[in-house]
């Protein structure tokens, strides 16, 4: 029976979140190099005033937040799923070869001279679903697709092998090229529009949908391989379909903002810290609260060096580390 | 309720071998486990008992032979059906997350469940049922990693009876418990298998299976070396053969069945001795 | 469990992309520092006379002798192009793969980058000068060279006044300082005639983005914010030292230029981009494209790209110049 006192906190916890999220992306609509005050703000959503005012807000602003909060969404619930399914706290959604593949296409088209943004997009998607392919067929071939440690060392040899595809495509580059490469690397909503938006939140959508639906499959998975199997979930094929989802998903956000570190890893923990231990519960929290943190971080990417801006990988980094330094104390004691 | 065959467990010919040993570690084994019976598996480490198992829940590869719950041969089951017919309790597991007691049974459930179906009422009272059957209703909304061993252990079996299955396998499922919860755990067996139920236990306890089970099969470097009722299979010399350790079987009047008893080293091998009524040992 | 390989598997990308990032950041970082050695110079805009006493880039002694330069291997694209303009390309032996200009130094052998050359080649082509491109990262090579014995010449142009001092230095290494006056005189006065036909005129403000992510535009470090100033505009982002700073669309539209500057292919993305609707020159379409093999380089026809650039911003004054 579904503890009806479980139940009442786990909704607690997503209003609160919920509530952040609409917080922190109403800050977000509302401050930028260009100061706005809220009134104007609020009118120019509607599409009224100052054709500027009106453009920065809907067409600069409300895209970055969109991206964020889909992107920190679908980093964390790809986490979270990574996470159940290796039944490893420290599983991210970059494990698959999805950061490898990802870059290697975003990068050697960008090395030829393509910067189109929804060329480079696709591009990186492709390189990032194919790579996920390659990484699975690997630990097939070897042995067996659902077994994590198989998984893991196949990951880390086809992003060894995508590292050195794009240094080798970056050693010639002239600067700019690099500078342009290293750019998206470091993961940044600044190139936020409204195809965009439709894009990542289509594939959030979607591929996450999926992952959630499969949520219970993988509370029973966390129990072990036999245990599982004696209650009747067809473990190999489980494990890969939801390693296949997950990263696709992951691979998704890639495409839309680059490499972001750190949502995907710690967001899930702080849902398990919250007291979601089912892992439908603990999908949505993380959900809202990944996209809440994104939406948070690109604020920061955007406001604490103005004009210039951080790249939100490094802003999430910043965010992480402290993170982990508490968890780590806390795991000692 | 009268014999059927749609679920007793007829392995035939069962031969397992992991990659890279020389010896199989099942070789041609066959037995059956009948409804309304406790069978149990006995014999040293490393003789294939819990292969068996692992066969049954087809996570290893199975090189000849097979294993058939009723007319249906288990490699060709679907996971879910496989799982609604035969709730498998297997030897080693660690809780993984803090879940409640509850929620922890309740996945028990999973086959029954479809992938967003809410927890009916009969999924409700089936989860109930399990957890006063198995004496964890007090610890009903404690989290798993707060239970002691023997808890721990009573909870994953109130976890299988939740699948309301016709086949009940246990794997060791009296380890870490004392002497009281495992004489409960025994009684409980006995009681499921008296309703109907296939019972396959494999189990280290010689003395509590030969007076439980109606059926042992005794393993030994992964064939059957003796089968049938304690009386049968419980033999000093087979037994010293097969554990390799001096033993002396007794039998007290009021236990009604066999004990094994391990002597020291130095003591030289006794033969089999089967007491009058005195309950003299000669 | 495999996490130990993991972790360094990400460490190593991590440092390699640090490696990069490290390069990156020294060009830029080096790039600044001509900036203040440079500025200097701004305010002479005429050309110098060379004496032997002077020293190049690298604070090396400026090679005055002629039998110096008898094979001449040019990696530096500006001084490839004054090379030529001046009439001494019977010397050179070699150039780097990026000079494409004139179209006559296509036949001149190519011997690979011009950061961070590969020595080997170079001696290969048995030259007695090198001219270098005056970056940090080829100080290694100059030293290199200088053991093996050949001369080096480190120059960059950052700012016009760093042109006219290429081409005086050009001069008197390759023994064709007359003619390498010319050149530079040349230039100085399509400058002065475009100065004098915007004088007045009320200044455009501009922006002039360079690059789309991030977004890089025009700052005070480089000689197309001088250009600017000169063919009567204003740079918005005069007040970035930079060469090519990174700022944001919504600065950009903060500082709302009457226009926006840009090459035909960038101009079509911008205005297709949702973004970029916030500035109001993208949005009134006040796009002036600009003609990149002009503009593109600092070089002899940074003539002709203030001329260009003075047709954009004020038409009506900038017919008569020819």
């Amino acid at each position: 029976m579904i503890n009806a006192r479980d139940r009442r906190s786990t909704t607690f916890v997503v209003l609160v979140g919920l509530a952040l999220l609409a917080m922190v992306a109403l800050l977000g609509v509302a401050v930028g190099a260009v100061s706005i005050g809220l009134p104007d703000v609020v009118r120019a959503l509607g599409g009224v005033g100052d054709p500027s005012v009106v453009a920065i807000v809907r067409d600069l602003r409300v895209p970055r937040v969109l991206v964020a909060a889909c992107v920190g969404a679908g980093l964390a619930v790809s986490g979270s799923a990574l996470q159940g399914t290796m039944r490893n706290a420290l599983a991210e959604p970059y494990l698959l070869g999805v950061s490898g593949g990802a870059a290697v296409g975003a990068v050697v088209l960008m090395a030829v001279g393509i910067s189109r943004p929804d060329v480079v997009t696709l591009g990186a998607f492709a390189g990032a679903a194919l790579a996920t392919l390659l990484v699975t067929a690997l630990a097939r071939v070897v042995g067996g697709s659902g077994d994590t440690r198989l998984l893991l060392m196949a990951g880390v040899i086809v992003g060894a092998f995508a590292n050195a595809c794009i240094l080798v495509a970056l050693a010639d580059a002239p600067p700019e090229k690099l500078r342009g490469a290293l750019w998206w690397m470091m993961g940044s909503a600044a190139d936020a529009t409204w195809p965009a938006v439709a894009r990542v939140g289509a594939a959030v959508l979607v591929f996450g949908a999926l992952l959630v639906w499969w949520a219970r499959e993988l509370d029973v998975l966390a129990l072990g391989d036999d245990a599982a199997a004696a209650l009747g979930v067809d473990v190999d094929r489980a494990s890969r379909r939801m390693f296949l989802v997950a990263s696709w998903l992951a691979a998704a956000t890639v495409a839309a903002a680059g490499l972001i570190g750190f949502v995907g890893l710690v967001v899930p923990n702080l849902a398990r810290g919250m007291g979601a231990t089912r892992q439908r519960p603990m999908m949505l929290v993380s959900a809202v609260y990944g996209a809440a943190l994104l939406v948070g971080a690109d604020l920061l990417a955007r406001t604490l060096r103005a004009p210039a801006e951080l790249p939100l990988g490094a802003v999430t980094a910043i965010i992480g580390v402290p993170f982990f330094l508490f968890r780590l104390r806390r795991m000692s004691a | 309720m009268g014999a059927t065959t749609t679920h007793d467990i007829r392995i035939r010919g069962l031969t397992v071998q992991y990659p890279g040993r020389d010896r199989a570690a099942l070789d041609g084994v066959s037995f059956d486990a009948l409804p309304g019976t406790i069978t149990a598996v006995v014999g040293p480490n490393g003789s294939g008992k819990s292969t068996i198992v692992r066969a049954l829940l087809r996570r290893v590869a199975v090189a000849a032979g097979s294993i058939s719950i009723g007319d249906n041969v288990v490699s060709a089951m679907d996971p879910r059906a496989f799982a609604q017919r035969v709730a498998v309790v297997p030897q080693r597991e660690e809780p993984a997350r803090a879940l409640s007691v509850t929620d922890f049974v309740g996945l028990g459930r999973h086959a029954h469940r479809s992938a967003f179906g809410v927890m009916r009422t009969s999924d409700r009272a089936a989860i109930d049922r399990a957890m006063a059957r198995a004496g964890m209703t007090d610890a009903m909304h404690q989290r798993i990693d707060q239970l002691s061993g023997g808890e721990w252990q009573r909870v994953r079996i109130a976890r299988a009876l939740a699948q309301e299955a016709a086949v009940l396998v246990l794997d060791e499922p009296t380890t870490f418990l004392d002497i009281g919860h495992e004489m409960a755990v025994f009684e409980l067996l006995d009681a499921i298998a008296r309703e109907g139920c296939t019972v396959l236990l494999v189990s280290h306890q010689l003395n509590l299976v030969a007076r439980f089970a109606s059926h042992i099969v005794l393993l030994h470097a992964g064939t059957v070396v003796a089968s049938g009722s304690a009386d049968v299979v419980m033999r000093g010399d087979v037994l010293e053969a097969v554990y390799d350790w001096p033993l002396v079987i007794t039998r007290d009047p009021a236990v009604g069945a066999p004990s094994l008893l391990p002597l020291r080293r130095q003591a030289r091998p006794v033969r089999d001795r089967v007491d009058a009524p005195t309950g003299r040992i000669t | 469990m495999s996490y130990p390989v993991l972790a360094s598997s990400r460490a190593l990308f991590a440092v390699a992309l640090a490696a990069i990032a490290i390069s990156a950041c020294a060009r830029s970082a080096d790039r600044a520092v001509e900036q203040s050695r440079a500025s200097d110079d701004r305010s002479a805009l005429q050309s110098r006379t060379i004496s032997a006493a002077d020293t190049d880039d690298f604070g090396a002694p400026l090679p005055t002798d002629a039998r110096d330069a008898a094979r001449v291997v040019s990696l530096n694209p500006t001084a490839t192009e004054v090379i030529f303009a001046i009439g001494a390309e019977s010397r050179l032996v070699g150039r780097s793969r990026w000079d494409e200009f004139p179209a006559q130094a296509a036949s001149i052998p190519a011997l690979g980058d011009g950061i961070r050359p590969n020595v080997e080649a170079l001696l290969g082509a048995r030259p007695t000068l090198v001219i270098l491109y005056a970056t940090e990262e080829n100080r290694a090579a100059a030293r290199a060279l200088q053991r093996a014995g050949v001369r080096t010449l480190a120059l960059r142009v950052d700012h016009i006044a760093q042109f006219m001092s290429l081409c005086a230095q050009l001069g008197v290494a390759l023994d064709a300082t007359e003619r390498a006056r010319v050149v530079a005189d040349s230039v100085q006065r399509t400058l002065d005639r475009v100065r004098d036909a915007t004088r007045g005129a009320s200044p455009v403000t501009v922006v002039w983005p360079l690059w789309r992510a991030p977004v890089l535009v025009v700052g005070r470090g480089s000689y197309l914010d001088e250009l600017l100033e000169i063919a009567g505009g204003r740079n918005v982002f005069h007040d970035f030292a930079a060469p090519s700073p990174a700022v944001s669309i919504e600065e950009i539209a903060k500082r709302n230029p009457d226009v926006l500057i840009a090459s035909a292919k960038t101009s079509g993305e911008l205005r297709a981009s949702t973004a970029w609707r916030s500035v109001a020159a993208v949005r009134n379409q006040h796009l002036l494209l600009d003609d990149p093999s002009l503009t593109g380089r600092p070089s002899v026809v940074l003539g002709m790209a203030a001329v260009s650039l003075a047709r954009l911003l004020h038409p009506d004054r900038a017919a008569a110049l020819r």
